[in-house]
């Protein structure tokens, strides 16, 4: 099109005095705002009272602490509460990084706790004040030390554990009944040991005709499932300083073992179901067990009769795979972020209202709540409150925690021994040089004053 | 950027206006102040540009022979080539490139294709032709996160319009987000869906170019209608159809709106675009220096292509 | 013969933009096609307003169905403009989206002027400099430009987002092919007068380039306004967020609420949705006039 065409276009379109005036009128508004916004003065300010808080809870998560956000709005009328959801996952670190480093973070905010060695290396988290924290009324004492201890990093307090949402065991108790595996009291009676599960899912097989056991076999939850059995036997997944590949391959390999049968040998378990299947097959009555994090068990109440037990003792113990939902304060170079007494506020009200966070499953990190009557009154959520003791976190290096590249790749190579793509050895081979790649990486992080 | 024809008219006229000015000395203030006044005048636009274009190209050159992170103070540990090493054998990385390939390769037909179809269509018809370019173009006004918000409610399984209208058409349900094998056709129909209406109206002006003396003279000479779409109107669209291809191909290399907000990367990283995969390493693993060669690389593939593409398709169209 | 009358016919239809179609025949397939085509293409947006105007458990039912049960609500959209920070984001889209485009229209076409205009030796270089940032393509800059942007202290502030988008050698372009077509007597005139380069650009150049302001202003606002992954990177406060950052950024915390997700869709592309349905032509105009892709 050539100008010419263009020129009559326009000159029969607009007025030359409508558009000046419009450009006019927008260009000093938005000039003038402007001005004003660089100079730090917003229409919408934020007052001396405003709390900014980030979380990453959605679905009934976010239902129960959005009710816990409004009791602490509605006991301190005086503070502005601003809280923000993201989505879950890597867009939530890595906004809040980002936050942090652009220097306007939110006052406090969500962390599983697996990441919080990653941040605090980052420079981006604010040492935990336990001054203003015993002011409001909560110091360590209040929490287990198994608890307490997740939170320090380098000698130095990082965050506050709300809860700790370990990965357990649920049953639909009608199955298990038909199935002979409930005592006399209608709960189920221990399984200890591979040969003693395999045999329990293979009586809920037979009653539901389709799955003794419903588990995901796609996204992280290989990972988590490995990881719960292989801290049974005992050993780490990486050294202490996250710099190297330590796994112990005997061990590792009994795990993927017995997956293997569960889902190939024995075809208890189907080799390819993802997460919404799985929790579909186990509301649905097509599967007797479901194994996955307790955070499901709103989604089955009212739905199918079911209880919940801490991840079964196949390898000699009760350990099981963990993360710990918890409160940081991200860095800021304003020097009141470090010390802000609202943010304390917030953080102490929550822990003492974390009944309501534990009706979704959750065990309050708070010992007040998670030794009181009513927590303990709380069935199934109260039946694996050992897990608070007995979890482990992920293990500790720049790419690994929750939802991290560590758990993905996981998960990817164990997947395959699932669906049975892989053998053992095959798929721990993957994953070690998986995971080596990520090691052989230059470190991404100042290191912390040793 | 040689031998096109946009470059021969700058040059044609760059040359009259000198010619001009040096006719008339008199009227002219000394040299060194139309220098003064001349740069003065490009002197903000070359500013914002020095500092916000040039610059960062500078400074991402640099950056990506460190360890340069996004949380330390400073450059981190010099490192040489060593992130260019490691992003060519990154499977990460040269997976990412197929998968923009890929979506390229996709979507570009489509689009032309389709748009050419569409607009000569709409030019055909005399009433109701604003209604028809509103209905196409709509969607290219939306920005990217309408775009996903509407396609992800679309493609959701059991109640998305999709899925639905299947299950009552009797068809079975499709996992169009989480398949692998239909996740990334899922993001080109969309996208087709966003961006047709650009290449649409592009074609349509250019249409409109053509003078309707030269469809009568062939209906007169016996040339039926799709005839005289492929005699005349697609040879005649050529300078509007290279346009189309070269900034499609440009824009596609680049994409990371639709991935990241429709599955982000996923599944199984079988639709994370390079330019994603370029803020996965640099944003959230921290590594800015790694992805600061990564982006040098993308650059020079897409440097490559777009000029390979210009010098192809101008070559064609001198030629004809 | 064919070929004279074409030739001393073009001159005489290229100033015509509506070729009238003179064959009655097929134009009843034509439109039936186009009417399919154009239904097809408007179903995404229907469907989601339709959702939007539902009540949030009806919008959840299998089958599916375009009718509610209960009846149609505006409960979606009210929740969403009174909960949400919606309106913020309007703001903050409009502002930036304001100045990018002002300031933009005002330093492509001083440089475009000058490069058209006013004759000095470094004039070539400094635009072939200039215009070889076309080749640049725009996400590849984005690492080492957040980078910078931390160093300034710029991230999460509005000039972090506006800077980085004023540098455009397209809009450059436009001016500078559209001065070099105006004619040199009007400026001569001008001159005689003793008048300043500044005020003759001002006061005569300019108001001549209206179609030129107009496509750039417009090519620059639409594509300022739905930028993304500048403004995702830069921008970290929630109250800054523009609108596509915003749409994408901000989950609802109530689980999953379709008619609300959808109802912030439509709100988050109505304002340039209406605008663009008021000035459609000049819209496409700008488009086409500037050839280029956001």
């Amino acid at each position: 099109m050539s100008q010419h065409e263009l020129a009559d276009i326009y000159m029969s379109m607009i007025g030359r005095r409508q558009f000046l005036k419009y450009a006019a009128m927008s260009g000093v508004g938005g000039l003038l705002a402007g001005s004003l916004a660089a100079c730090g003065v917003t229409p919408f300010g934020s007052g001396p009272q405003t709390l900014v808080y980030w979380n990453l809870f959605g679905g009934g998560d976010g239902v129960r602490m959005i009710t816990m956000q409004n009791d602490f709005q509605k006991a301190n009328p005086n503070v502005d509460l601003r809280a923000t959801t993201l989505a879950w996952g890597a867009p939530y670190y890595t906004k809040l990084a980002m936050a942090a480093l652009g220097d306007s973070p939110p006052n406090v905010a969500i962390m599983h706790m697996s990441r919080m060695p990653t941040y605090a290396d980052g420079g981006l988290l604010e040492p935990i004040d336990l001054n203003l924290l015993a002011q409001n009324g909560v110091t360590e004492n209040d929490f287990l030390p198994a608890v307490w201890q997740r939170a320090i990093y380098n000698g130095t307090v990082y965050a506050i554990p709300l809860d700790t949402h370990p990965f357990v065991m649920y049953y639909n108790t009608d199955i298990c009944k038909k199935a002979g595996l409930l005592d006399a009291s209608g709960n189920l009676k221990p399984l200890q040991g591979t040969a003693a599960l395999i045999d329990a899912f293979q009586r809920t097989q037979k009653v539901t005709g389709y799955l003794g056991l419903a588990v995901d076999t796609q996204d992280v939850t290989p990972w988590r499932m490995f990881y719960a059995m292989y801290n049974q036997l005992g050993g780490d997944i990486l050294s202490p300083d996250g710099k190297s590949f330590v796994v112990n391959e005997a061990h590792a390999q009994q795990v993927l073992s017995f997956m293997r049968d569960l889902t190939q040998t024995y075809k208890v378990a189907s080799p390819t179901i993802d997460y919404g299947g799985a929790v579909a097959a186990f509301a649905s009555g097509k599967a007797g067990f479901f194994w996955q994090g307790e955070w499901e068990v709103t989604t089955f109440e009212g739905v199918i009769p079911f209880s919940m037990v801490p991840f079964p003792n196949v390898f000699g113990n009760l350990k099981t795979q963990a993360d710990s939902h918890s409160f940081v304060i991200p860095h800021s170079s304003d020097p009141s972020q470090a010390s802000n007494p609202l943010a304390y506020q917030f953080i102490s009200f929550l822990l003492k209202d974390s009944l309501v966070w534990a009706k979704g499953g959750h065990i309050p990190a708070y010992l007040p709540v998670a030794t009181s009557a009513a927590y303990k009154a709380l069935k199934p959520q109260s039946n694996y409150a050992i897990d608070a003791q007995e979890a482990v976190l992920d293990p500790y290096a720049w790419f690994s925690g929750s939802g991290s590249d560590l758990e993905n790749q996981a998960g990817a190579a164990f997947q395959q021994v699932l669906s049975g793509g892989m053998t053992p050895t095959q798929s721990l081979a993957q994953f070690k040089k998986s995971i080596q790649n990520f090691l052989n990486m230059p470190i991404p992080l100042p290191r912390p004053i040793e | 950027m040689s031998d096109t024809s946009i470059q021969q008219s700058i040059v044609q006229r760059g040359s009259r206006a000198e010619e001009v000015s040096t006719q008339r000395p008199s009227r002219f203030s000394p040299r060194w102040r139309n220098e003064a006044v001349g740069v003065g005048f490009v002197l903000p636009l070359l500013i914002v540009y020095v500092l916000f274009l040039l610059w960062p190209i500078v400074l991402g050159l640099r950056m990506s022979f460190f360890n340069w992170s996004l949380v330390g103070s400073g450059s981190g540990n010099f490192l040489g080539l060593a992130n260019y090493q490691e992003a060519l054998s990154d499977p990460n990385f040269w997976g990412a490139l197929g998968n923009t390939l890929i979506f390229t390769v996709m979507s570009t037909p489509i689009l032309v294709i389709l748009s050419l179809f569409l607009a000569i269509l709409v030019n055909r018809v005399r009433h109701v032709r604003w209604l028809f370019r509103i209905a196409f173009f709509a969607p290219y006004i939306l920005p990217v996160s309408v775009m996903a918000l509407i396609w992800s409610w679309l493609y959701e399984p059991g109640f998305g319009l999709l899925d639905g209208t299947f299950a009552q058409l009797g068809l079975p349900s499709v996992n169009w987000l989480t398949d692998t094998h239909v996740a990334m056709l899922s993001i080109v129909i969309a996208t087709v869906w966003w961006t047709l209406g650009f290449d649409f109206v592009l074609y349509l002006a250019g249409l409109q170019q053509i003078p309707h003396e030269m469809y009568e003279a062939a209906s007169l000479d016996g040339a039926g209608a799709w005839a005289k779409v492929w005699h005349i109107t697609i040879p005649l669209l050529q300078r509007s159809t290279i346009l189309i291809i070269i900034l499609q191909v440009i824009a596609s290399l680049q994409v990371f709106g639709q991935m990241y907000l429709l599955t982000g990367g996923g599944p199984n990283f079988t639709t994370r675009s390079v330019v994603e995969y370029i803020y996965d390493t640099g944003f959230t693993d921290f590594r800015v220096g790694y992805a600061s060669a990564m982006s040098y690389l993308v650059f020079i593939v897409i440097l490559v292509i777009s000029v390979g593409q210009f010098w192809i398709l101008s070559r064609q169209g001198r030629n004809d | 013969m064919a070929t004279q009358s074409i030739t001393s016919a073009t001159s005489a239809t290229t100033a015509q933009h509506r070729p009238h179609p003179n064959r009655l025949v097929g134009s009843a397939a034509t439109y039936i096609i186009l009417a399919v085509l154009a239904i097809l293409w408007v179903i995404p947006l229907l469907w989601a307003l339709d959702t939007a105007l539902k009540h949030e458990s009806e919008t959840t039912l299998v089958p599916i169905s375009w009718f509610a049960p209960s009846g149609f609500t505006l409960n979606a959209f009210i929740e969403t403009l009174s909960s949400s920070d919606l309106p913020r984001w309007y703001f903050n889209s409009l502002l930036t989206s304001a100045v990018i485009t002002i300031l933009t229209v005002l330093f492509a076409s001083l440089a475009g002027f000058a490069f058209s205009r006013i004759p000095f030796r470094s004039k070539g270089f400094f635009f072939w400099l200039i215009l070889a940032g076309i080749m640049v393509p725009g996400q590849i800059l984005i690492v080492p430009l957040f980078t910078m942007m931390q160093s300034l202290g710029m991230v999460n502030t509005y000039w972090g987002i506006i800077l980085p988008q004023l540098a455009s050698p397209v809009a450059m372009f436009i001016f500078k092919q559209y001065f070099d077509g105006i004619p040199q007597e009007l400026e001569d005139a001008a001159v005689m007068d003793g008048a300043s380069r500044l005020r003759i650009y001002w006061q005569i150049w300019m108001p001549l380039a209206k179609p030129a302001i107009a496509a750039v202003a417009i090519f620059t606002f639409v594509w300022s306004w739905n930028n993304f992954i500048w403004p995702f990177l830069v921008i970290t406060g929630t109250n800054m967020m523009t609108v596509p950052v915003g749409l994408a950024t901000v989950q609802t915390s109530y689980g999953i609420r379709y008619a609300q997700i959808m109802a912030t869709a439509i709100l988050g592309g109505l304002p340039l949705l209406i605008i663009f349905i008021f000035f459609q032509r000049q819209i496409v105009q700008g488009f086409v006039g500037t050839g280029l892709k956001g």
